[in-house]
């Protein structure tokens, strides 16, 4: 195996690629070469100083993170807080208009069908005066329990 | 996205003030001042033996008082007018009513009536009735019958 080869399989070894049997023939080569035991050793120690530093970074920003963290989590509990209010009214809201349309009916209804159809409650009419230049006109009274009555007779046709 | 908040803010107070428009919608309704002048035309025939339910308890009187035996309702309007406003009814026919509320005291409603037929004027009138009263206007020929018009006040 020469170097080059070797080189592609330590990498692979270190992102656990490589097959078992690879492996022994990586390591026999290892064990004559120096330079390619060195960068074996330098790529295996890659992974352990990479997780190192990634833990010191974090605890240098872990208060930061920590405030924000307490910022975004009183920021969730406000808008849910807001959310039950704006349900709460949202649920009850249709009290109040039921309330208003049966108040509505109450004081329409009985209006409404007095009107429609007829319901006269009295026939007592007074006519002040009653003419027509094309007709010849009736006033007709039939009792005070039936409706007056003006008929119109146009050319003697009713 | 739409905002909960001013959604729960605005929700209140837009229920409240329909509440309060239905109110005080219902309220002046009925003003004194005002007359509602309501316009039945009925097509009385010897067609048939129908008689219009929408007649009401004026349909027996109707029988009793004419020797037609079908009775129906062509159209019916109604008109809220003020002291004073001439209100326009079409009719069938082509003919054509104006009534004008005049002032009048207590329960009593005076209405001046005009019915014409293009430029023919059939029948002027001054009634003098209770709110709530009634008086018919028939005669004009309508198809094979004639037209009898209730008039109502309130």
């Amino acid at each position: 195996m020469d170097c080059g080869t070797a080189l592609g399989k330590i990498i692979a070894k270190a992102d656990g690629l490589l097959p078992r049997q690879e492996e022994a023939e990586l390591a026999e080569h290892l064990a004559g070469c120096p330079s390619c035991a060195a960068d074996d050793a330098a790529t295996v120690a890659t992974g352990p100083v990479l997780r190192a530093l990634a833990g010191i970074r974090a605890k240098e920003k872990a208060p930061a993170l920590d405030a924000m963290w307490t910022r975004v989590r009183a920021g969730i509990e406000e808008s849910r807080g807001t959310r039950r209010r704006a349900s709460w009214i949202a649920r009850w809201a249709w009290i109040p208009a039921a309330i208003a349309l049966a108040a509505s009916a109450l004081l329409f209804y009985p209006a409404r069908t007095n009107r429609s159809p007829f319901h006269p409650t009295s026939f007592d009419v007074a006519f002040e005066d009653v003419e027509s230049d094309a007709s010849t006109v009736a006033l007709v009274d039939k009792g005070e329990d039936l409706p007056r009555v003006i008929w119109i007779i146009e050319d003697a046709k009713s | 996205m739409p905002n909960p908040d001013l959604r729960g803010r605005v929700g209140a107070p837009a229920i409240f003030i329909l509440l309060l428009l239905l109110l005080t919608a219902a309220l002046p309704a009925e003003a004194a001042d005002t007359v509602t002048v309501d316009v039945g035309a009925v097509y009385a025939s010897n067609e048939g033996t129908s008689i219009d339910p929408a007649l009401g308890t004026i349909r027996t009187k109707l029988r009793s008082m004419f020797n037609y035996t079908s009775y129906r309702m062509l159209d019916r309007k109604r008109r809220t007018l003020s002291v004073g406003e001439t209100g326009e009814f079409e009719l069938p026919g082509g003919r054509s009513m104006r009534a004008t509320p005049l002032p009048a005291q207590g329960d009593k409603v005076r209405l001046s009536i005009r019915i014409s037929e293009g430029p023919k004027n059939l029948l002027t009138t001054t009634l003098g009735l209770r709110r709530g009263g009634m008086v018919l206007v028939g005669g004009p020929p309508h198809q094979t019958g004639v037209l009898i018009l209730i008039i109502s006040a309130e």
